[in-house]
């Protein structure tokens, strides 16, 4: 045998074991991580029940459905539109493990866009995951992307025009929140706009709320943005939370922004559309080296110094906005949203049990409500 | 169209791998072999 065959096969060992490194880290991206439900739940469904064109297809979601006895409304809460944005799907994972509902009927889906959570942001270097100490062990979550994964849609449009007519660039064609109303026959990300529009139709949805994050210099950010359908209703929650000294502003959903939840879904289905968002500095453009640290804590030097110059729409300073805060955020208004319906719409009352309050998550830490392996 | 794709990649990756045993050179067969690494997942995990 001679040197260069010696060297060649040495070569395709480290070509092996490169290649089941990386296969390894890439495949799990694609396992779904397990939601356990609190014992509340009355039935766990598919998007693909409400829109059969998704069954089998990476963008085919959970569906969870807590129903009580009593009448009320349908109140349905959308996590994980955008999964670059963990304290919306976790709010909703939350949730689906502590809820009890009295009155009404709650419909959760915290994997909104189920093929965007099964890869990465490219060139941003963010963690694949980050994990929080529950009773006994840790709990991993993906950190996605904001877009659907181009292995399931592709190639993207040079220019995308949505199903509600705006013209986009070509990669919001894979961004669930520019999908809305969503298509039929559309591209993947379109589908699951129509899924969604197909359960609020038929379930028969009276206030839905899509849980996001927005990066610190974005200028909406700490907000409800409401759909004019709920002025009033926001008008009432923002009361409410800034008596709680929650720091948060009311945006007008713009109508001729279209394609969005908070637009879409109040003008395609006459439903009260709300869309509510935190500040995370771990998707921001101004945000230094991304790790788990700065999705759980959300401390930046970048981001103090922006503030410092006046840069950001948000106080930021060296104690950061971890996630813990940005989940007590979204559990408060949406604490907040209810209980305004309740008053402004009596007959549309939903009553929540056993969820945790913003106190509770902030002083305790998210992983206190979360549970283990069965 | 996929089995297509498949064999244009597995070409690739076998006269690659042909190529790794009979180059001479050591700097040109690392670089075939960080080619192939490429190809390979390509071949092997495309959905």
């Amino acid at each position: 045998m001679k040197i260069h065959h010696i060297t060649g096969f040495f070569l395709m060992i480290i070509v092996a074991v490169i290649c089941f490194a990386t296969a390894r880290s890439f495949i799990s991206m694609h396992k779904i991580e397990a939601v356990y439900p609190s014992r509340f739940l009355t039935i766990q469904k598919k998007l693909s029940a409400y829109f059969p064109g998704l069954k089998d297809s990476p963008g085919d979601t959970d569906v969870f459905v807590f129903e009580s006895q009593n009448p009320g409304g349908t109140l349905l809460i959308l996590g994980g539109t955008h999964p670059n944005e963990p304290a919306g799907y976790i709010t909703a994972i939350l949730l689906v493990e502590n809820l009890g509902v009295s009155r009404g009927k709650v419909i959760i889906i915290p994997r909104s866009n189920n093929s965007g959570f099964t890869h990465s942001d490219p060139q941003e270097g963010n963690p694949q995951r980050f994990s929080f100490d529950i009773p006994g062990g840790k709990r991993w979550f993906r950190y996605g992307s904001r877009l659907t994964n181009p292995i399931h849609q592709w190639p993207d449009p040079v220019l995308y025009v949505n199903p509600a007519g705006q013209k986009l660039s070509g990669t919001e064609s894979r961004n669930l929140n520019r999908c809305y109303p969503g298509r039929k026959k559309g591209f993947l990300t379109e589908k699951i706009a129509y899924g969604i529009m197909a359960l609020i139709r038929k379930e028969k949805v009276d206030l839905a709320i899509d849980l996001h994050e927005a990066a610190p210099e974005y200028p909406v950010i700490n907000a409800i943005v409401f759909h004019e359908n709920s002025a009033e209703l926001s008008a009432l929650a923002l009361l409410k939370l800034q008596i709680q000294g929650f720091e948060i502003r009311l945006e007008a959903s713009p109508p001729n922004l279209r394609g969005l939840s908070h637009r879409e879904w109040g003008d395609s289905a006459q439903i009260m559309a709300i869309l509510l968002e935190t500040a995370n500095a771990s998707h921001g453009r101004l945000k230094g080296r991304s790790t788990t640290g700065l999705i759980l804590d959300g401390k930046d030097k970048n981001y103090v110094k922006a503030a410092q110059l006046g840069r950001l729409f948000i106080p930021f300073d060296e104690k950061g906005v971890p996630l813990r805060q940005r989940v007590s955020r979204h559990l408060a208004a949406l604490q907040a949203l209810v209980t305004s319906l309740e008053e402004l719409h009596p007959e549309l009352c939903v009553e929540l049990e056993n969820i945790p309050s913003a106190a509770e998550v902030q002083k305790a830490g998210i992983g206190a409500f979360l549970k283990g392996q069965k | 169209m996929q089995i297509i794709y498949h064999i244009i990649v597995f070409y690739i990756a076998a006269h690659l791998i042909w190529y790794i045993f009979k180059e001479k050179k050591f700097w040109n067969q690392l670089s075939a072999a960080i080619v192939l690494i490429m190809i390979l997942l390509r071949l092997l995990l495309v959905k």
